[in-house]
């Protein structure tokens, strides 16, 4: 079994600026990080190698530091690696990113092998817009499920997978090759093991891709390739609030003064007594 | 008004196509067990909202199996016309069937916009028609607008981290498709009298045969959801176990509400995840949002922008929370909430009288 596992190299910050002039993210000085979300996918693909055998390659369409990103992955047990960048790649929205990636899995397909399960996190701290699973599927014309908490290998080229829905547990079979999007917090990601790190290094795992390899038309790619486009930012505006804080002698002042301010204003005072006394204020 | 699109400069993955031979504003309308879904009602108020702006029409689509009697609903929610798909074939739902329905229907009718309800199922089927357009999408709209001069809409998300607001526009692709998440808007007043047109259509679209359904449960939720609690007590990191969440909840019964929590209490295990506020968790719209323990990051906070009064309780005096709560106190919760639920009992066996003696302490604090 060939599982691609996606991963998107991230910064690890709060306080990430956009430039305002370009509408883009200003990544300079920020450490970036495997998106966090991205663990359990590789944990997910790793289990399922594991289980049934083959190789589990780890993809990122991201700048050349990311090799670090896929290091890590490659330490936590993934058999290989492969970077995608190349300078026409960059300012991507997701419909750009996602038909990159889906074009190097087509590649993989005919230069190293068929895969059969394609595997994302369920979204990333930076865009968090779960859009490249759905993508992918769609440019590769595969089946596809969100919010994936388990997943077996049942025979006969299928997938069994649990997914959860605000309200439903849910249980899926899909015919491979299949896309899944794997839920925050779905599995425990497995711990980097010094001995995976080192095998990284010395048996060349990690190989990268440009447009040389993908021979992608420019116009499809990147900004240009990218029907959306950031017209401005702005900070986030404040919500108006009171911001009156009382500095209570004790506990029992504090809790007295709540409730004389849920009692004074009008908005939560209906509120209290019915709550209280079942009727209106 | 937009230029004319250059079809040499697009991608050849991309239909050429000119945005102004596309019009009227789409809403998805989800249906579930014989009623519509409120967060993709909800969406009918940013549709109305733009399809004014723009002179449009606002047409609700309804894609199922035995919803043609809930398309009148629609238009009482708003819209002005509705297009039904009601089929055996959307019995069970199934991501790329849905989605394809809801493209085949695009490319005949030519929407200008569409917006979808950011369900789990909607951030799951909306990219696929997106994509399948070879449109943009921009998820997790908190806003929207038009931009006077290119009547492009604007998309509005805050993306990285809740501290910014994005506007994002499609100027060169139609249709422009958008999500929000459940609860950013509300649900448009019913107007009974409203009519419109109900226009039955059918989709030629393959059935899933890749991959099926094999079972489906319910899944027990107890009490009131975050979404509809009029009173959420909310903890976070500084509530320090499930212990604490005990306290918080006995707060909550009193006060007719429910209990919520930061992303740190859900990844502690002290509460379950359906009620994490948040941008990764829920946005919700209570009436009074008490928040215990939450030091107030920007990613919990954006969950709470439409809660109607916040109360803080914090112990450390430089917690950001203070800055974005109506009122707060500083102290130990492990005190506060027992002496706050204390009060409140005093408070309702003494009856609504004595409500009186607060106002009047009040008043001695102030002079
Ligand atoms: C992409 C992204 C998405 C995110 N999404 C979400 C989300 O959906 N929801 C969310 O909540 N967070 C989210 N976060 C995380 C967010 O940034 C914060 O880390 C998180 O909200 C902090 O949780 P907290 O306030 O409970 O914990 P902390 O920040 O650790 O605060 C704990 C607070 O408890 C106080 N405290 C300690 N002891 C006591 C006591 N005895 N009595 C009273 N107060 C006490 C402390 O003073 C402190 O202010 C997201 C982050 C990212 C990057
Ligand atoms: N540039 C990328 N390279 C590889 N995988 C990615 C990239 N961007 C996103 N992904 C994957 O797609 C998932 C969803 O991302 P998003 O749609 O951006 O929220 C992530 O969790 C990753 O698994």
């Amino acid at each position: 079994m060939r599982v691609v596992v996606g991963i998107k190299w991230v910064p690890n910050t709060q306080a990430v600026r956009f430039d305002p002039e370009t509408g883009t993210l200003i990544r300079r000085g920020v450490p970036s990080i495997v998106n966090p979300h991205d663990l359990p996918a590789v944990e997910l693909s790793l289990r399922l190698r594991d289980e049934v055998g083959g190789e589990v390659i780890a993809i990122a369409m991201a700048p050349p530091p990311a090799s670090k990103g896929l290091e890590f992955v490659l330490g936590m047990g993934v058999d290989r690696a492969i970077l995608i960048t190349d300078r026409v790649y960059a300012g991507a929205d997701t419909l750009a990113t996602s038909y990159v990636l889906a074009r190097a899995i087509q590649k993989i397909n005919a230069e190293i092998g068929d895969v059969d399960l394609v595997v994302f996190g369920q979204e990333t701290i930076d865009s968090s817009t779960a859009h490249i699973p759905a993508q992918v599927a769609s440019w590769l014309e595969l089946p596809y499920i969100y919010y994936v908490k388990e997943a077996t290998v049942v025979g006969n080229g299928r997938v069994r997978v649990v997914r959860e829905l605000e309200n439903y547990l849910e249980e899926y079979e899909l015919e491979l090759p299949a896309v899944l999007g794997v839920a925050i917090r779905a599995l425990k990601p497995r711990p980097v093991s010094l001995s995976m790190k080192l095998r990284t290094k010395f048996e060349k795992r990690l190989i990268t891709w440009t447009n040389n390899d993908l021979k992608l038309d420019p116009r499809c790619t990147g900004l240009k390739g990218s029907p959306t486009i950031v017209a401005k930012t702005i900070d986030m505006p404040e919500v108006p609030r009171r911001r009156e804080v009382f500095k209570a002698r004790d506990a029992r002042e504090a809790a007295k003064w709540i409730v004389a301010k849920m009692l004074a204003d009008e908005k939560t005072r209906e509120l209290l007594y019915r709550s209280l006394w079942g009727g209106r204020g | 008004m937009s230029s004319k699109i250059e079809c040499d400069k697009l991608c050849p993955e991309w239909p050429c196509e000119q945005p102004e031979e596309f019009r009227n504003v789409w809403v998805i309308v989800e249906a579930e067990e014989g009623r519509l879904s409120e967060p993709s009602l909800q969406m009918l108020t940013p549709g109305r909202k733009i399809s004014d702006k723009l002179g449009e029409k606002l047409v609700g689509v309804l894609v199922g199996y035995g919803v043609s009697h809930l398309a009148e609903e629609v238009i009482k929610y708003g819209a002005d016309e509705v297009i039904v798909v009601d089929s055996e074939a959307f019995k069970t739902y199934y991501p790329r069937v849905y989605a394809l329905a809801v493209v085949e229907l695009a490319r005949r009718y030519k929407p200008s916009v569409i917006f979808i309800a950011g369900t789990k199922r909607g951030r799951e089927f909306a990219p696929y028609v997106a994509n399948t357009l070879r449109a943009g999408i921009t998820a997790d709209c908190t806003d929207f607008d038009v931009d006077v001069n290119s009547r492009d809409v604007l998309l509005i998300r805050p993306p990285f981290a809740a501290i910014l607001l994005a506007f994002i526009k499609t100027p060169f692709r139609r249709p422009q498709i958008g999500t929000a998440r459940p609860n950013v808007f509300p649900v448009p007043v019913r107007d009974e009298s409203r009519r419109g047109e109900v226009i039955f259509e059918k989709v030629k679209v393959a059935t899933e045969n890749k991959m099926r359904l094999v079972s489906r449960k319910e899944i027990a939720r107890m009490e009131v959801s975050v979404e509809k609690a009029e009173v959420i007590v909310s903890g976070g990191k500084g509530v320090g176990g499930p212990e604490g969440f005990k306290i918080l909840e006995r707060l909550a019964e009193l006060l007719g509400g429910t209990v919520g929590g930061s992303r740190k209490a859900v990844d502690a295990g002290w509460i379950s995840e359906d009620r994490q506020v948040g941008q990764t968790g829920k946005s919700v719209k209570p009436i009074l949002y008490i928040a215990v323990g939450i030091s107030g990051a920007a990613q919990h906070m954006i969950g709470v922008r439409e809660a109607i009064r916040v109360i803080a309780v914090n112990i450390d005096p430089e917690a950001p929370i203070f800055n974005q709560a109506d009122y707060s106190v500083i102290g130990d919760y492990r005190e506060v909430i027992p002496a706050l639920i204390e009060e409140l009992e005093i408070l309702k066996a003494r009856g609504p009288d004595a409500a009186k003696e607060y106002m009047e302490w009040l008043k001695t604090l102030e002079t």
